[in-house]
């Protein structure tokens, strides 16, 4: 008996019970749309997520003073800056990067103080390399022709009371370590979406930084935009021989937290996937075992006219198999098509908005699932199926001929 | 020729054990249209089993064809049963999702035979028991009748040196099984393959050659018409 006819045999075996047979391959479908959607909604969260933190504040590569991260003295600013730039400025990979100042300091007003990151900019750089301009809820983007205005986050508002107009006082520590304080006037609120990021970071044009620290120049913080996320390594590569002194960094070596949760997610999503598909996979077993059971006369039958265990034990693994493969199809092109869908449209999650924004994402969710996932689903289910048919197919070779068939 | 010498089946040995065959010694010669009887629980079942290779004996030997099939290891008592025994069932036991004539083929599909001889032995059979035209047929949408003589087509496919069929006639109506029993009988004396039937009906007893009545697991009579 060739190998066909058996998976003959076991495809048809499977649509004896019809009923039965589908309320299987049904709830395995619904297995792996809940596991995908699951999937889906977590890659969606963490590359927006990371997508906010490189848009926001973090770019794909940052070049600091290598002394800057230890000791957050404005005198630490990036060293060799005019080679740096002519470099960047004719490298075809870079979209664009801008010059920061970045004061650590004191906010304070009527209301209170808090501590705070000051970052000095030029708003027509800073808009080719982060979108803050896009975030501004309340006041406008550095449009006013005074120099001393100042953006805050809407948590660091909403803290200090601040509305728009409001005054308030940076104190920061000098290049001598003498405390030095400038006053800004808010003329616009923005709200990122990474709450912590609001209430912890101020905007200011680095003007107005220059013109009270006469004898201070230089920048601190150069963040670099790439036209594709993954070349942040050959261009940091080509860039630090050029950046002594310096420190070149990629999004995923300053927001660590951010890079161990990206490498991290596969992993946990496949133990969950793993965890789902074996649930199922029970389902799976107890349909067959159920099958055997009634159908105990008919493999006793088998046996006694001379097919071997390893076609019993063939025949019932196709089946057990065939169960998930017939089931893999249906939940990968329905995933597929729910996950395309809400790529676009995205779900509505303002309901938890607050929570949201502490953990650095907006309230509209974009399901993505890479197209390997779909294969490593596929082949983990695969697997699992072949796992589930070992027992049921154990369970058969133990039948005996003589008591199956009570006669022969 | 079947042979059994001093077969022995003790079911629980030990302290409730129970000797459903008890010291059988017979032989069945090629050919031969045997009829074995005997009251419920008198150890017709078990014997055929025995002889057939399904169950083994505590002792003794049963030689085929000069070959004691007790001896054989698990394997390969599987592979002689494929290649020398046809077994009819007394619920006809056949696959239900298979056609009638898949159901004859499958036996040849086991045995490796090559798809022009499966095919040819098939339609043969099939014309035999006279289902040809119901070839396609699964068994469901067959009488039991019909099964039957499925089942003994199939059980004729390998082309077995013998075929042991227990109560083959239980579930059948007159009419069935007297066609039954014409069909088996020609079968018998065209392919000259031996039948050995356990049964209780007076009609396969009547149109037996041999009849070997058996009592407590022994042989009390043997009568050769």
């Amino acid at each position: 008996m060739n190998l066909l006819t058996l998976i003959k045999i076991s495809w048809r075996n499977i649509w004896r019970n019809k009923l039965r047979s589908l309320v299987v391959i049904i709830s395995i479908v619904f297995g792996l749309l809940g596991g995908i959607i699951i999937i889906a909604m977590s890659y969606g969260l963490n590359e927006e997520r990371m997508n906010n933190a490189v848009d926001t504040y973090l770019s794909h590569i940052q070049i600091h003073n290598n002394l800057f991260s230890e000791d957050y003295n404005i005198k630490h600013t990036i060293n060799n800056l005019d080679v740096i730039e002519k470099a960047i400025n004719e490298d075809e990979r870079v979209i664009s990067y801008s010059k920061r100042i970045v004061l650590n300091g004191m906010l304070s007003n009527s209301n209170g103080s808090y501590g705070i990151q000051v970052k000095g900019i030029d708003p027509d750089e800073e808009i080719k390399v982060t979108n803050t301009y896009e975030k501004i809820i309340d006041g406008e983007y550095f449009r006013s022709k005074r120099d001393n205005t100042i953006l805050v986050g809407k948590k660091l508002a909403d803290k200090l009371n601040l509305k728009l107009k409001s005054k308030v006082v940076i104190t920061f520590q000098d290049e001598n370590y003498e405390l030095t304080s400038l006053l800004y006037r808010v003329e616009g609120i923005f709200r990122s979406g990474n709450s912590r990021y609001d209430e912890m970071n101020v905007f200011v044009k680095n003007k107005s930084i220059t013109k009270n620290l006469p004898g201070f120049n230089g920048y601190h913080e150069m963040p670099i935009l790439l036209s594709d996320i993954e070349l942040r390594g050959e261009v940091k590569k080509d860039l630090i021989p050029i950046s002594s002194d310096n420190i070149v960094e990629g999004w995923d070596d300053i927001s660590k937290e951010l890079a161990y949760a990206n490498e991290m997610l596969s992993a946990v999503l496949y133990i969950f996937m793993m965890i789902i598909l074996s649930g199922l996979s029970f389902g799976v077993i107890n349909t067959m075992l159920m099958a055997i059971l009634e159908r105990r006369k008919e493999i006793g039958m088998l046996m006694s006219i001379g097919m071997n265990r390893y076609k019993i034990f063939m025949m019932i693994s196709f089946e057990t198999i065939f169960l998930s493969l017939i089931a893999l199809p249906f939940g990968l092109i329905t995933s597929y098509l729910i996950v395309e869908y809400y790529s676009v449209v995205g779900i509505d999650l303002s309901v938890v908005e607050a929570g949201l924004e502490n953990f650095g994402v907006g309230t509209r969710l974009y399901f993505k699932v890479p197209n390997e996932e779909y294969f490593y689903v596929s082949l983990m289910v695969f697997v699992i199926s072949i796992f589930s048919s070992i027992f049921p197919s154990i369970r058969a070779l133990k039948i005996n001929p003589v008591e199956a068939t009570k006669t022969i | 020729m079947i042979e059994t010498k001093k077969l022995i089946k003790i079911y629980n040995p030990g302290k409730f054990e129970v000797k459903a065959v008890n010291d059988v010694s017979t032989v069945f010669a090629e050919g031969e249209f045997t009829a074995v009887v005997g009251p419920s629980g008198s150890g017709k079942t078990t014997f055929l089993n025995c002889v057939g290779g399904l169950d083994t004996p505590s002792s003794g030997d049963v030689i085929i064809s000069d070959e004691n099939i007790t001896k054989l290891s698990g394997t390969e008592i599987i592979k002689y049963r494929l290649n020398n025994i046809g077994f009819v069932f007394q619920a006809y036991n056949l696959i239900p999702v298979l056609s009638a004539k898949e159901n004859i083929e499958m036996i040849m599909l086991l045995q490796g035979a090559d798809e022009k001889i499966r095919k040819s032995r098939t339609d043969e059979l099939l014309n035999q028991v006279g289902l040809y035209e119901m070839r396609n047929r699964r068994p469901s949408q067959l009488s039991g009748g019909q099964q039957q003589r499925v089942a003994v087509a199939r059980a004729l496919a390998s082309k077995p040196k013998f075929i042991l069929a227990d109560e083959p006639t239980a579930n059948l109506d007159t009419s069935s099984t007297s066609n039954l029993l014409d069909i088996m009988n020609k079968l018998n004396e065209t392919e000259k393959i031996t039948f050995i039937f356990s049964t209780h009906d007076q009609r396969v007893i009547d149109r037996a050659r041999r009849v070997v009545t058996l009592e407590d697991g022994k042989i009390v009579n043997d009568i050769k018409k």
